[in-house]
C-alpha cells in the first residue's frame, strides 16, 4: 500500500512541478510576442491560469506525502540510520519544513494571483510564485534522491 | 469587502503559520505525537525515550512533524481571524509579513537541521 501511495505521490508531485515551473517562468521572465524556441513557448503561457491547479496538486501532494511519511518513518528511516546517511535524513527534514511551511502560504499565494495587479502585488505574487516553486523543487529533487538511497522494497 | 478580508486573512496567515511552524519545531510545540509503529495519537509532546530506556527508542518511533503543522495552523488560523477583523489600513504590514517571514522561517528550519550535518 505504502508504495502505491509513494507512485502516486510521485505522480502529483511531477505535474505540481510542471505546473509551478511553467508560471514560474512565465512570471519571472514573460516570452516575447512571437514565441520562437522551446524556451519561449515554455512559458508563453498565462501563468494565472495555472493557480487553482497548483493549489490543489499542492495539497493532494501534500496529504499524500503525509500518509508516505508515516511508512517512511517505520520501514525506510531506520535502514538509512543504520547505514549513516545523516546528510540525507537533513534533507529530508527540509523538505517536511519547507513543505509545512508552503502549505500554510497557499492561501496568500492564491490571493495574490486572483486580485488585479499593481506594483507591489505583482512584486509579492512573483515572490511567492518563487517561493513555491523553489519548496517544490526542493521537495521533488530530496524526495528522489533518498528514495534512490533506500526506497520502499529494498 | 469580503475580498479585502480574505486577502488580509490570508496573507496574515501565511506569515503567522511560518513564523508558528519556527517557532513549534525550535521549542517542541506539538499538538499531538504520532508513534506510527503503533498506529497511537497522544495528545501533547512525548518522547518514548523519557518512558522507555533509550536504547528501545526504535521499537516506538515518534513523529512531531504533524503536531507542529497542526500547532502552527491553529496559532495562524488565530492571527489571521484577528487580521481580518482589523482595519484595512493594515494591509500593507501584513503583505510585507507574508514577503519577508515565510522565507525567515525556513531559513531557521535549516539553522535546526544543522545537526544532522554534523553527524
Amino acid at each position: 500500500m505504502g508504495t502505491v501511495i509513494l507512485i502516486l505521490h510521485g505522480l502529483v508531485t511531477v505535474a505540481l512541478l510542471g505546473a509551478i515551473t511553467h508560471q514560474t517562468l512565465a512570471t519571472c521572465a514573460p516570452a516575447r510576442a512571437k514565441p520562437y524556441s522551446f524556451f519561449d513557448r515554455f512559458r508563453a503561457v498565462r501563468g494565472a491560469g495555472f493557480t487553482n491547479a497548483i493549489v490543489v496538486l499542492y495539497v493532494i501532494s501534500w496529504l499524500l506525502g503525509a500518509v508516505v511519511y508515516l511508512y517512511f518513518k517505520v520501514d525506510v528511516q531506520p535502514s538509512l540510520e543504520r547505514d549513516h546517511h545523516w546528510h540525507a535524513l537533513g534533507f529530508f527534514d527540509l523538505k517536511e519544513d519547507f513543505t509545512a511551511i508552503g502549505l500554510g502560504v497557499l492561501p496568500a499565494y492564491w490571493s495574490c494571483w486572483h486580485q488585479p495587479v499593481d506594483g507591489r502585488s505583482y512584486q509579492l505574487r512573483t515572490a511567492l510564485t518563487l517561493l513555491l516553486a523553489f519548496i517544490v523543487w526542493w521537495a521533488f529533487l530530496v524526495g528522489h534522491v533518498l528514495n534512490n538511497i533506500g526506497g520502499f522494497g529494498s | 469587502m469580503f475580498n479585502s478580508m480574505f486577502r488580509r486573512f490570508a496573507f496574515a496567515y501565511g506569515a503567522a503559520f511560518a513564523l508558528f511552524y519556527a517557532l513549534a519545531h525550535a521549542r517542541g510545540l506539538a499538538l499531538f505525537t504520532v508513534y506510527p509503529a503503533q498506529g497511537i495519537v497522544l495528545l501533547g509532546l512525548h518522547r518514548s525515550r523519557d518512558v522507555a530506556d533509550p536504547v528501545l527508542d526504535f521499537l516506538a518511533p515518534e513523529m512531531y512533524w504533524y503536531g507542529w503543522t497542526a500547532s502552527a495552523a491553529v496559532g495562524a488560523l488565530v492571527v489571521g481571524i484577528v487580521a481580518a477583523l482589523l482595519p484595512a489600513r493594515l494591509s500593507p504590514f501584513w503583505v510585507w509579513c507574508a514577503w519577508v517571514v515565510p522565507p525567515m522561517a525556513m531559513i531557521a528550519c535549516a539553522y535546526l537541521t544543522i545537526p544532522w550535518f554534523r553527524l
